[in-house]
């Protein structure tokens, strides 16, 4: 059985790009233009994976209250900000509102698919065992590529995508500096320089919720970021 | 904001208000008037009065020829003497003795005693006979004392500075009444005048003239005494003008004394009034330019004020302009990631068409546009978030959503970012002299990171030759200094305060990279933010140019 995604746009070029690379790939699409529509379909019949814009014709902020509506719906449903905003401040509602993830809509579509790929296996992974070549340890650090997951001295680290790629990124080769734009080419995501900072100061933040000694994320000013080696 | 150069004539409310009040003068000058006429018409009075006395006395006199019969008896200081400049003879004539019984005396008791009863205290009475013989005087021109300050009832206090110091004031510009003055032979004898002439021709007549020392104005009533129709005598009554200067003086010190106080008191008014108004429209005009900054912007708000009158209507509709006209700047501000955020949806609509596009089989020459389309869109996106980063970097410097500020070693975050731009810009060389120790300053690094970017991006876009790119940190006793200083064409003086605005480029258009006018915009915008301030100056050997970022130290490192 395929899986089902339901896009959620205003911009019916869009909409039917999307629909139509989607497709390509295998999926069952379902589209919408506003928030109430989307609303009435995906309520009767959940979706596998929502992509929803923010602004929805004269709803500014339709996106936003259609995520906390299907939240409510599925606490596990798959959900992607899809937007021409790409502030801070959009972002980090965003992803409060319980959204997997966040792209803007210079995201080129191999990937938007790549990130839905992901998303989904993710969600298949979670349960079944962790094969080992998947598996990256640094330290106190896991990360389980495969599954998309992070682990910090056990606890799960909850990151979203974008945060997950920046991570590993790092990770992978400790003392390495990464700059911006690896940082961007890795997590598949095209933002400024600010916006790579408030992601690095959201993995910080969710890692020091987990462990307050947590200082393995370095700013090396002017160049990028590094992960500092720690041992266990 | 600037102010007008051009101010011709620079006079206040209040000046101008004074000005005004000059057309008031014209009111003493009409009260002067006013006297003068006053004046006129007591002399006429005066005039009239002493006829009528002279008539009075003379009809008492009239028809008893008997008076006449006396002869004088020609005793020196009765006798008519005539003025040293008078066509008559100056010899004292010596009057023969009239027929009838011979008197003791010129003087007769009886005339004495008539004009007595009619003298008034401040006149003089003469009778003179045909031969100008003095036959009776009575009353003296001197010793009459004006009343004049004596007539109302001042509170003391007004009436001592009336008395020492209004009355002074005027006596020095109007003529005072005086008893000090002379009269020929001491006034004992009689002039003959045109105004006896007169009357010995059997006509009233009235006369005024100066005494001899101009001190005072006598006026002279002579009347003839007739008896049957033949004039026998006169009677001359003479007065000075005393009381009536004395009168118009009273008249003019009160008058002028009352404009005076009106005026004082009408200016004084006015000036307080004018220099409330001038006070209000200049806090508005002052809340009005501190309301809006260098750039043009709205900085702040003028309180509307509650005052009903038109600058209250003014302050008022400076508030709601001010308000709109921030509402404008922010549309203006909002414009350009509005645009932005306008055209990315486009921007995703090819995108994604060009990435389905490449999903499909296409002939290899079809690939080769779609790669150049793709080229053209890179650039599009990438103007895009230029275009965004101002306007983003002031909304969250705004919101206050960078996050707390944090303590941090400029030192530290400059000698990384030089690194950083080494690698990045092979083909030149930068050279960083930073000063040894932290220099600590209070903050957000990646901001000044951020600025330093800018910074050394412009510098190294300008900068010609081999010379290398400098970039110091020097610290002062309470503040840091950041320069940049590069080789190449020197700034237009004009320039140099509009650099850090918004959308102001220098550069020619030389294709490469979109320059938008922002670099140095988001520089100024991150110094604001840590409380310091940018400026850019031609290098003192004008073959290039350095601009210092000044911030703060930390506080605790002052």
């Amino acid at each position: 059985m395929s899986r089902r995604i339901a896009i959620v746009e205003d911009e019916p070029a869009i909409r039917a790009n999307y629909a139509d690379a989607l497709k390509r790939h295998g999926y069952e699409v379902a589209t919408y233009a506003d928030r109430r529509g989307a609303l009435a379909a995906l309520s009767t019949r959940l979706p596998d994976l929502a992509l929803i814009d923010i602004g929805l014709a004269d709803d500014i902020d339709g996106g936003f209250a259609l995520c906390r509506e299907l939240r409510a719906l599925s606490a596990s449903l798959p959900i992607i900000f899809l937007s021409a905003r790409d502030s801070d401040f959009d972002i980090v509602a965003g992803l409060r509102l319980g959204a997997d993830d966040y792209v803007t809509k210079d995201v080129s579509l191999p990937h938007l698919v790549a990130r839905i790929a992901a998303l989904f296996r993710r969600g298949d992974l979670l349960s079944a065992p962790p094969s080992v070549e998947d598996v990256t340890e640094r330290g106190p650090l896991r990360v389980d590529v495969k599954r998309l997951t992070a682990y910090w001295r056990e606890h799960r680290v909850d990151l979203t995508l974008t945060e997950f790629w920046m991570v590993h990124t790092l990770a992978k080769y400790p003392g390495h500096v990464k700059d911006r734009d690896a940082l961007m080419r890795d997590a598949n995501i095209v933002v400024d320089d600010s916006t790579i900072t408030s992601h690095i100061k959201r993995i910080r933040r969710k890692f020091l919720a987990v462990d307050p000694a947590f200082d393995c994320i370095a700013t090396v000013y002017g160049m990028g970021y590094r992960w500092n080696a720690k041992d266990a | 904001m600037k102010k007008a150069p051009t101010r011709r004539l620079a006079l206040g409310i209040r000046a101008q208000l004074l000005l005004v009040l000059t057309v008031f003068l014209a009111i003493p000058w009409l009260g002067y008037e006013y006297v003068r006429e006053l004046e006129r018409f007591l002399r006429d009075a005066q005039e009239r009065t002493l006829a009528g006395t002279a008539q009075a006395v003379a009809t008492a006199l009239h028809d008893r020829p008997r008076l006449f019969e006396v002869a004088p008896t020609g005793g020196q200081a009765l006798v008519t003497e005539r003025g040293p400049n008078e066509v008559a003879p100056t010899v004292p004539s010596v009057v023969p003795p009239p027929p009838g019984p011979a008197a003791a005396s010129a003087r007769v008791p009886d005339i004495e005693q008539i004009i007595q009863g009619l003298s008034r205290t401040s006149a003089r009475i003469w009778v003179v006979n045909r031969d100008l013989d003095v036959l009776a005087r009575a009353g003296s021109l001197k010793g009459v004392r004006s009343a004049a300050s004596a007539d109302v009832a001042l509170p003391r206090v007004w009436a001592w500075i009336d008395r020492e110091w209004v009355h002074p004031l005027y006596a020095l510009f109007l003529q005072q009444p005086t008893d000090d003055f002379s009269e020929e032979q001491g006034g004992r004898i009689l002039l003959p005048a045109r105004e006896i002439d007169g009357a010995l021709a059997g006509i009233l007549t009235v006369e005024r003239r100066p005494t001899p020392d101009g001190k005072a104005v006598i006026v002279s009533a002579a009347h003839p005494i007739w008896v049957g129709d033949q004039v026998r005598g006169a009677v001359i009554v003479e007065e000075t003008t005393n009381a009536v200067l004395a009168e118009r003086n009273r008249a003019f010190e009160r008058l002028f004394t009352i404009v005076l106080a009106a005026l004082l008191i009408g200016s004084l008014a006015l000036t307080i009034f004018a220099s409330r108004l001038s006070s209000r429209i200049r806090r508005l005009r002052d809340e009005a330019e501190a309301a809006i900054d260098e750039q043009g912007r709205v900085r702040g708000d003028v309180v509307p004020s509650g005052a009903g009158d038109e600058i209250g209507d003014l302050s008022r509709s400076f508030a709601s302009v001010l308000t709109r006209l921030a509402q404008y700047a922010g549309h203006q501000q909002n414009m350009a990631s509005r645009l932005s955020h306008e055209l990315r949806t486009p921007v995703a609509v090819v995108r994604s068409s060009l990435d389905n596009l490449r999903a499909t089989p296409l002939p290899d020459e079809a690939r080769v546009y779609i790669d150049r389309a793709q080229h053209g869109l890179n650039r599009l996106t990438h103007i895009l978030t230029r275009m965004t980063e101002a306007t983003r970097l002031e909304q969250s410097l705004g919101r206050g959503s960078v996050g707390e500020r944090e303590r941090f070693d400029l030192v530290a975050v400059v000698a990384g970012c030089v690194d950083g731009y080494r690698a990045a810009y092979p083909a030149k060389s930068i050279t960083l002299r930073v000063p040894d120790g932290e220099v600590r300053v209070d903050g957000a690094p990646e901001l000044v990171a951020q600025m330093l970017d800018k910074l050394v991006a412009n510098a190294i876009e300008f900068a010609t030759g081999d010379a290398p790119v400098v970039v110091s940190v020097e610290r002062g006793d309470d503040q840091v200094r950041i320069s940049v200083d590069n080789e190449g064409p020197a700034l237009p003086d004009a320039m140099s305060a509009q650099l850090f605005d918004s959308m102001v480029s220098m550069r020619s258009d030389q294709g490469g990279e979109p320059h938008l006018g922002l670099g140095l915009y988001i520089v100024r915008l991150i110094a604001e933010f840590h409380g310091g301030r940018v400026a850019a100056r031609n290098r003192d050997d004008g073959r290039g140019v350095v601009v210092t970022v000044t911030l703060p130290l930390a506080e605790a490192d002052r």
